[in-house]
């Protein structure tokens, strides 16, 4: 569903492109890890494919649609959702709200709908009370747990996530995973993760390397573990 | 509307940030409104002290001319050692009523004065009239002065509110041939009189003949003209107010039909000019015409410089308030960098997120301003009080210095041939600037222009800091914003 075509991409101060001509594919259903070395470009390949960013050359389209015709605003608002290491959400609202928020400016199907978000937060382990205070009185590990809340409730097909687990221990980093696995799995929406650490990318589906300027797939999805939608 | 749920929450997340902007902001517009206030307030004073002070012309004997003679014959006689006698001539009630006649002339009222000796009472008697001198240059005088007026109300006493009537009634022009008077209320107590009484009163001039006065009235004279009385001159109590009339039957049979002076009332402050120079043409060299303007040019030029603070307030606060409110404004969204770039991430558009700020700026503009409205009376009213109490002063002084210099004032209270010693000029001058500060107490009040223009101003200032401030954000790629 998410491919790329002759993508290359160079920060203009520096002297050579991080990479070039990448021909990628990612599926639906499927969790894939991005890993490699720190500097090596893993950020910057997941902003374009997030549409935070523009490609120096080369095309990425989501349902053979090119994104910079749909528009990249348009392309963030409806098809694809980001989870970041931190600063995910709007610190002066509670989880409650930072859901509705994001539900009403994707104009996902269930904006408006407090009991869908509410029952989404509280499978993910919050309580009433928690999900409507502040956000900033809440865990680092409760934290990221609101924001994968929020790319389960909003309609994107395309998750990305730069370093999701980079703050949290052990237990709250495979708890968390499990989350993105649910997501790929059970919602049948593509899953793209950035992650350093080797137990993250084995419970991946796939993992993709980003060594010498160049992506190599380390393992592809099985085709079985598709779930078609 | 997601904009307004997402302004509104954080307004309300962040309590403290945005309670010290409302008070910034609120702080700001006070003192921008307090500028605006005080310089309509002024402007207003000007107008109405036009309005007020600027509709009447005296007609007097020209003293300058008068001078100039008794300079003249005292050179050709050659006798030093005489007393120079000033001899002015008394406005003739025939050119009275002829520019009476004149178009959008209102009405007039005319001042004699003279002097009598009381018979059956006694004067009052204050320490500084019983030590003083007779009255100078040898014009005769009484112990009472006698001020013919055709009516009380429209004599300059009265009506500068200097006196006013406690019991029985004023003087009107029907009681013109009468001997119908009004005495002052300490004169009356000391002599146990009352309205409905008669006394006598023997002219100093004249005749030297004794009248029988009937008392119609009884008035209060302001303490304040006591102490504006020169060494020698007779205690305010015992001025009689009679018609002009009777006065001038005090005087003498030459002065029958003629007046000290006379006040013409004009129809409009704006016709004053085209009145004088016409009623100029009826009149010869020997009298004079003049504006009484004196008020309206005090108010005017106190006003001025107050005007001038008012500008400054307002252009200062207006600068530093646009400097500081939009570089909190700046500071402001640059720190919710961040929550720009999760709208950005999430595909909200550019301007629904200005949308937002604006929002948010907004409401604290709205209580800002509702501060300014409800304080910027009283803080105006302190500032204008200040700012006019200092402007008086000066103005009051250069005033008194000018006026000073200048001889022949035309208030009828000014000594004539074989009147009383009267007021001295400078007293005169220095009750007039005292009025003129009264006048310039400045009414500041919240208009709706003055909100208007307020609440304009600070649309102005937040739309054009947001979008300062966030176009620098807003036109980078989220990721760099997200990512640094
Ligand atoms: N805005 C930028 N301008 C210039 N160079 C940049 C910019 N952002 C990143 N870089 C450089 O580009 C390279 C790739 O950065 P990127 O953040 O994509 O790496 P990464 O693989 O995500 O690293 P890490 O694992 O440490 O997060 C680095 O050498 C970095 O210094
Ligand atoms: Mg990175």
């Amino acid at each position: 569903m998410l491919e790329t075509e002759n993508l290359t991409y160079w920060y203009t101060n520096q002297a050579d492109y991080l990479f070039q001509g990448e021909h990628l594919q990612f599926e639906p259903g499927h969790s894939y890890a991005i890993v490699g070395q720190s500097g090596s470009g893993k950020t910057t390949m997941v902003s374009l494919l997030a549409g935070l960013d523009t490609p120096k050359a080369g095309t990425i389209r989501i349902d053979g649609q090119d994104i910079a015709q749909i528009g990249l605003a348009h392309y963030r608002r409806r098809k694809v959702s980001v989870v970041f290491q931190a600063f995910n959400l709007f610190t002066y609202m509670s989880a409650l709200e930072n859901l509705m928020t994001a539900m009403a400016i994707t104009k996902a199907a269930h904006a408006g709908d407090q009991a869908f978000a509410q029952a989404m937060l509280q499978r993910l382990g919050l309580t009433d009370e928690q999900m409507r205070q502040n956000v900033q009185r809440l865990s680092g590990g409760q934290q990221q747990r609101v924001a994968i809340a929020r790319t389960m409730v909003c309609d994107a097909p395309l998750v990305v996530a730069d370093e999701p687990t980079g703050n949290l221990d052990e237990a709250n980093t495979d708890e968390v995973i499990a989350l993105f696995n649910q997501i790929a799995h059970e919602q049948g929406k593509c899953v793209i993760i950035v992650t350093h650490e080797p137990s993250v990318a084995a419970q991946c589906d796939g993992v993709l390397r980003l060594a010498h300027r160049t992506f190599t797939w380390e393992k592809t999805p099985a085709p079985q573990l598709a779930k078609k939608g | 509307m997601n904009f307004m749920k997402r302004a509104w929450l954080n307004l309300i997340a962040k309590k403290g940030r945005s309670l010290l902007l409302i008070l910034v902001t609120g702080a700001i517009m006070l003192f921008v409104m307090a500028g605006l206030l005080i310089k309509s307030a002024a402007s207003q004073a000007v107008a109405s002290a036009k309005n007020s002070v600027g509709a009447t012309i005296t007609l007097t004997a020209n003293r300058q001319a008068a001078f100039k003679k008794m300079r003249s014959s005292n050179a050709s006689s050659g006798q030093p050692g005489k007393r120079p006698s000033l001899s002015l001539d008394p406005v003739k009630l025939s050119t009275v009523k002829q520019i009476a006649r004149l178009k959008n002339v209102a009405g007039y009222t005319t001042t004699v004065s003279a002097a009598a000796n009381a018979k059956s009472f006694e004067a009052i008697s204050t320490s500084s009239s019983a030590q003083g001198p007779a009255g100078p240059g040898g014009a005769s005088s009484g112990d009472i002065t006698i001020s013919g007026v055709s009516s009380t109300s429209g004599s300059t006493s009265f009506a500068a509110g200097k006196a006013k009537i406690t019991k029985g009634r004023g003087l009107k022009t029907s009681d013109r041939g009468t001997n119908n008077v009004v005495i002052e209320s300490e004169l009356a107590t000391q002599n146990s009189l009352k309205v409905g009484d008669t006394i006598t009163v023997k002219a100093t001039s004249g005749t030297k003949k004794t009248h029988s006065l009937k008392i119609v009235g009884i008035y209060q004279a302001a303490s304040t003209a006591a102490a504006s009385m020169g060494p020698g001159a007779s205690d305010p109590a015992n001025t009689i107010f009679t018609s002009d009339t009777l006065a001038n039957t005090l005087k003498g049979s030459k002065y029958k039909d003629t007046a000290d002076s006379v006040v013409f009332t004009v129809s409009a402050p704006s016709k004053v000019a085209a009145v004088k120079k016409q009623a100029a043409k009826l009149i010869s060299s020997k009298y004079s015409l003049s504006l009484d303007d004196q008020n309206y040019q005090m108010v005017k030029s106190s006003m001025g410089s107050v005007t001038s603070f008012a500008d400054k307030v307002v252009w200062l606060v207006a600068i530093a308030g646009t400097i500081i409110l939009a570089l909190i404004v700046i500071l402001m969204i640059r720190e919710r960098r961040y929550e720009i770039g999760i709208l950005m991430a999430m595909g909200e558009s550019r301007f629904k997120i200005i949308a937002q700020f604006f929002v948010e700026l907004f409401a604290v503009l709205l209580v800002g301003v509702g501060i300014a409205t409800a304080g910027g009376s009283y803080v105006g009213g302190k500032l204008a009080d200040q700012v006019v109490a200092s402007a008086a002063t000066n103005t009051s002084q250069t005033a008194g210095q000018v006026l000073g210099s200048k001889t022949g004032g035309p208030a009828g209270q000014a000594p004539s041939g074989g009147g009383p010693s009267g007021q001295m000029p400078g007293a005169a001058d220095a009750a007039r600037a005292t009025q003129a500060k009264q006048q310039a107490k400045l009414t500041v009040k919240v208009t709706a222009k003055a909100v208007a223009i307020l609440f304009g101003l600070g649309l102005a200032i937040i739309l054009l800091a947001i979008l300062a401030a966030a176009a620098g954000i807003l036109r980078l790629q989220p990721k760099l914003i997200l990512i640094q």
